[in-house]
């Protein structure tokens, strides 16, 4: 039995309800599902930088421009600048955290519509996944520290709206040397702007590092070519094929 | 009648395990998902744990006991179904190159030796399915396997789509799938075969192309089998078979009705060592152990 690609189509892009062009899940709910990338440079940088050698120019995503950090965390970002081609936990190849895995610039693919209201988003990136729980449960008591921290959303509206905490303090926002404790607190806000882009807010809270809360705010673009699909990018195994050569190629 | 038929089809395995193939697909009797796919979403796990041996499950790397001062535990059926002595019909130099590997384990002198697994790289697609648990999600047009195990994915379209250009070469292989009543069958190809399949230098070449057929039996257990076809490595295509359960691992089997287990992350390359720490010196590996 193949499910039929033109039923799955009707279904996710028929606009069911109201004059809404966006497409709906089987519950009415903005249907997230597919293939997913930013177009921007927040993973440099999430503020306003000029280009530099292999580094494009680029706006920044920081709502008022500037990232409110505390005077001493201030200076820890300039130092983590001056040490960011090695410092940089993406330079080592590491789960980037919640939400720079989301602009890493690799694709992601979201999954909605399981019985349970489960969402999995899987990341081209490390093979680095996250389950955003819909069931209405709270996070798992703490102290834990993950890498991508624990997801828990909600709909508001037609906005997907995630709680994230219990995270480590070992990533950072972008090459820039951006960073938090473990006390991190992101609330993301996925909203569709259309059938093929998703307004996608993050609001920031670590009262050990900033001053304040804050927000960036991006695209996603759909990605729309023909039989699109995710690969793999083992960030950490490249530098390991070359111990594993193909038997055959040695043998023959 | 299903119980005595896959009792049936067990003894087979044992009595002539050159006759050995899956059972044959039945229909689904089970409720499905809106997009009409059996509904066979939730964790499931090998019974027989382990990916030290292809045809002594419950040993350690080589096929020897891992743990011999405790106490012994029954021979667990090889996962080589269907031929005569168990073993993977390796050509006469693969042979040769499985054993080094082998000789070779414990005691790594180059880092071609290390299992992949110690580097936290992707398994591939079958030697995953004996490794934690899988967590099985249905989507629409999808069949989406999220490992426990070094976090692992594996996106198994069945729609209908061909597979992805066979140029590009893919840790966990490029997976297409469809159902024939209760049997998710997925086909694998675009593996490269960079992985083992286990812990005993098995190894497959980049030409592999991977049958795999998910027999879902009720709701609580399920027959995986997969073929494998490499001219290139193999004197004929074998078959790789196990049981699975619902389930997790180190667990048990899952209460009835419990959806609220939940994978926790499993990070595994940000706390690795460097390389060069899993590495003994040629002149130090033997006298060290002894």
């Amino acid at each position: 039995m193949r499910v039929s690609t033109i039923a799955l189509a009707a279904l996710t892009l028929a606009p069911v309800f109201g004059q809404s062009a966006l497409p709906r899940a089987r519950d009415g709910k903005p249907n997230l599902s597919g293939i997913w990338q930013v177009f921007n440079s927040a993973n440099i940088d999430l503020q306003d930088h000029g280009a530099q050698k292999d580094i494009p120019a680029g706006q920044g995503v920081v709502e008022g421009g500037e990232i409110p950090y505390q005077p001493w965390a201030l200076a820890k970002k300039k130092e983590n600048f001056k040490n960011r081609a090695t410092a940089d936990p993406e330079a080592k190849c590491y789960l980037l955290g919640v939400p720079r895995i989301t602009y890493s610039g690799h694709p992601f693919q979201i999954f909605q519509g399981s019985g349970s209201g489960l969402i999995t988003i899987l990341y081209e990136y490390a093979h680095a996944n996250r389950f955003i729980y819909m069931n209405g449960s709270d996070h798992p008591a703490g102290p834990i520290e993950w890498w991508m921290g624990d997801s828990r959303g909600r709909w508001e509206g037609d906005t997907l709206v995630v709680d994230n905490v219990h995270f480590n303090d070992r990533t950072w926002f972008d090459r820039a040397g951006d960073f938090h404790s473990e006390a991190l607190h992101v609330v993301e806000r996925y909203t569709l702007a259309g059938p093929d882009h998703i307004n996608y807010q993050a609001t920031i809270e670590d009262p050990k590092v900033f001053t304040r809360p804050w927000n960036i705010n991006m695209l996603l673009y759909r990605r729309k070519e023909k039989d699109v699909q995710l690969f793999d990018y083992e960030c950490y195994g490249f530098d390991r094929e070359k111990y594993y050569p193909l038997p055959v190629e040695e043998e023959k | 009648m299903r119980l005595l038929a896959v009792v049936t089809a067990a003894l087979c395995l044992w009595i002539v395990p050159a006759a050995a193939q899956a059972p044959k697909p039945a229909p689904w009797t089970g409720a499905r998902r809106p997009d009409g796919q059996p509904d066979v979403q939730g964790f499931w796990v090998t019974i027989v744990y382990g990916m030290g041996c292809l045809s002594n499950p419950r040993s350690g790397p080589g096929c020897v006991d891992e743990f011999p001062d405790r106490p012994a535990r029954p021979k667990a059926p090889s996962r080589v179904i269907d031929t005569t002595d168990g073993d993977v019909p390796y050509q006469p130099w693969a042979r040769e190159k499985q054993k080094h590997f082998v000789a070779n384990f414990a005691e790594p002198t180059s880092p071609e030796f290390i299992d992949p697994q110690q580097l936290c790289l992707p398994l591939g697609a079958v030697r995953q399915i004996t490794w934690h648990d899988i967590h099985l999600l249905q989507y629409d047009g999808y069949v989406v396997f999220v490992h426990e195990g070094g976090h692992s994915n594996r996106v198994i379209p069945v729609d209908g789509r061909p597979h992805a250009s066979a140029n590009i070469k893919l840790w966990m292989g490029d997976s297409r799938g469809h159902w024939e009543g209760n049997t998710l069958v997925v086909d694998v190809a675009n593996s490269n075969s960079k992985g083992r399949l286990s812990r005993s230098g098995d190894f497959a070449s980049d030409k592999v192309h991977i049958v795999e057929r998910f027999t879902f039996l009720d709701a609580n257990r399920a027959r995986y089998e997969a073929v494998f076809d490499d001219p290139s490595v193999y004197t004929r295509p074998w078959t790789f078979g196990l049981d699975l359960k619902r389930g997790v691992f180190d667990e048990g089997a899952l209460r009835s009705g419990d959806e609220n287990y939940e994978h926790w992350e499993e990070a595994c390359h940000e706390g690795l060592k460097d390389v060069d720490s899993s590495l003994r010196s040629p002149a130090s590996a033997n006298p060290e152990r002894k």
